[in-house]
């Protein structure tokens, strides 16, 4: 215990007299050990006993009263956690680089099937050489900077929402259909889009080679086949869903594909991890200074407050 | 304290984690708390309540280790209290005498002190008696338990100037105090 140090506080105490006899006077190591509790009252200078006392009753164990209000608090973390995480999900978070680098592939490989009728080219899984070099520095390097501006789906996705995703409350609304669709496949649906038109563009009996390429690997998947007729199908089922009459009427689905593309990009469980994190970090500043997000995210909130398991 | 777990209970209740976070409320709500008490009795709760709404939405962005988590939950504390007087102030120039405001909400509730931590309220009591510097500094020192540098940062004094406050704090509550062993209302 303290009581060699106290005494030799004591001791000390009484030798340095300021103008005279000083009957409360307190040097600093008893200052410091009195206010840190380390000092108990039979120990502590003279007339400080008390002083020791009432320093040990200022924190003295919690009672029922001061712990009695943490729901609230709580409810509090809940709702801005929920903020959070549907502001990050839906917010114009950056895009998964690996998404952003596969959006950027399905661009080129349609252009180049777009443009001089290299569709056989890519039928057979070959591409023109300069293609091919900007595929492979697209896939190699970090990802161009620039953004990719949605190429062929976008016109047709984007024309009711007017844009790629970036207003606050379309890309919210956004994410809870995009959650819902996550489910779905692991390629966004103006990818599908993408792949799909390029796919069909070559009815030439040459669909079945093309589900070779690797680029329309993730096209069979989507579609649960490689065999071309059932990607045939999946593409005709796509299409005409995507293009007609949703957007006309409800701004709501066509959504998902536009913020895929742009966006979040919703699905799967290969990206979900680090982009939630990333994205996380500019989603919760925006989450903390602005209104809208969080005005808008009723929808996001149930499905991530559930998983969260409450 | 919450000592060696609180890493990880800190970055838990930073992604959204209730019980992480009802830990670090558990730990430090009472001397929250204890600290408006003394500073700003009437509105203790509430600010106690403001607190802990900054706190949910700044732990996110908070790195340091558990000293450095209280430094900054009394930083936002005093920030409400300062905020709070402000208010006060405007309201009092404006319609509610806040002399009236202080009254009204008077920090002693017998009956609740008769049932539970009647010592600690009347130590609180004691302490709020003093000078307001001095009480603070006091309250930052003890009940926070915060060290001279970190008080001194809260405050915006400097150390020297803390270490001063406490002492003259200390030695005026000696003087209240007297020999008769009673924890007392001196005012």
């Amino acid at each position: 215990m303290g009581a060699d140090d106290a005494s030799s506080a004591e001791m000390r105490r009484p030798t340095r007299p300021r103008h005279g006899f000083d009957p409360l006077a307190l040097d600093d190591l008893s200052v410091d050990r009195l206010l840190t509790g380390t000092l108990v009252p039979a120990s502590a200078p003279p007339g400080y006993a008390r002083v020791a006392e009432l320093l040990a009753a200022t924190v003295a164990a919690p009672t029922p009263r001061e712990l009695a209000g943490q729901a609230s608090v709580l409810a509090e973390v809940r709702a801005v956690a929920r903020t959070r995480s549907s502001v990050a999900l839906a917010g114009p978070a950056r895009p998964p680089r690996r998404r952003r680098r596969a959006g950027l592939a399905v661009v080129v490989v349609v252009g180049a099937l777009a443009t001089g009728g290299v569709a056989a080219a890519a039928a057979t899984g070959h591409l023109p050489e300069p293609v091919r070099q900007a595929a492979r520095s697209i896939l190699a390097s970090g990802g161009d900077p620039a953004t990719p501006e949605p190429p062929e789906p976008a016109p047709v996705t984007t024309t009711g929402s007017g844009g790629a995703g970036l207003g606050a409350a379309p890309s919210t609304g956004a994410t809870a259909s995009g959650l819902g669709a996550a489910a779905s496949g692991s390629v966004a649906q103006p990818e599908l889009e993408g792949l799909c038109r390029a796919f069909l563009a070559g009815k030439g009996g040459e669909e079945g080679r093309k589900l070779a390429a690797s680029a329309f690997q993730a096209l069979a998947t989507a579609a649960g086949s490689a065999d071309k007729d059932k990607v045939g199908a999946f593409c005709e089922d796509l299409l005409p869903a995507e293009a007609k009459p949703k957007k006309a009427k409800d701004p709501e689905p066509p959504d998902p594909s536009a913020g895929g593309n742009q966006g979040q990009g919703g699905p799967p469980a290969t990206t979900g991890g680090p982009p939630t994190s990333t994205g996380g970090d500019s989603g919760r500043d925006r989450g903390g200074s602005t209104a809208d997000p969080s005005a808008s995210n009723p929808p996001a909130n149930d499905g991530t407050s559930r998983a969260r398991g409450q | 304290m919450i000592g060696s777990e609180f890493p990880a209970v800190l970055s838990a209740a930073a992604a959204g984690d209730e019980h992480a976070f009802g830990r670090l409320w558990h730990d430090l709500q009472p001397r929250l708390l204890r600290y408006f008490v003394v500073v700003s009795p009437a509105v203790a709760e509430d600010l106690a309540s403001e607190t802990w709404l900054g706190v949910v939405r700044g732990i996110i962005r908070f790195q340091g280790n558990e000293p450095a988590f209280r430094a900054w939950v009394f930083t936002i504390a005093r920030h409400e209290v300062l905020d709070w007087r402000r208010r006060a102030a405007r309201r009092a120039t404006e319609d509610l005498p806040a002399n009236g405001l202080v009254d009204q909400a008077a920090p002693d509730d017998p009956a609740a002190d008769a049932l539970e931590g009647f010592a600690t309220r009347a130590a609180l009591a004691e302490v709020a008696t003093l000078p307001a510097d001095q009480a603070e500094a006091i309250v930052l020192r003890v009940v926070a338990g915060l060290e001279v540098q970190r008080v001194a940062d809260i405050m915006g004094k400097r150390p020297g100037t803390v270490r001063v406050l406490t002492h003259r704090g200390l030695r005026r509550l000696a003087q209240q105090l007297g020999t008769d062993g009673q924890v007392r209302r001196v005012v």
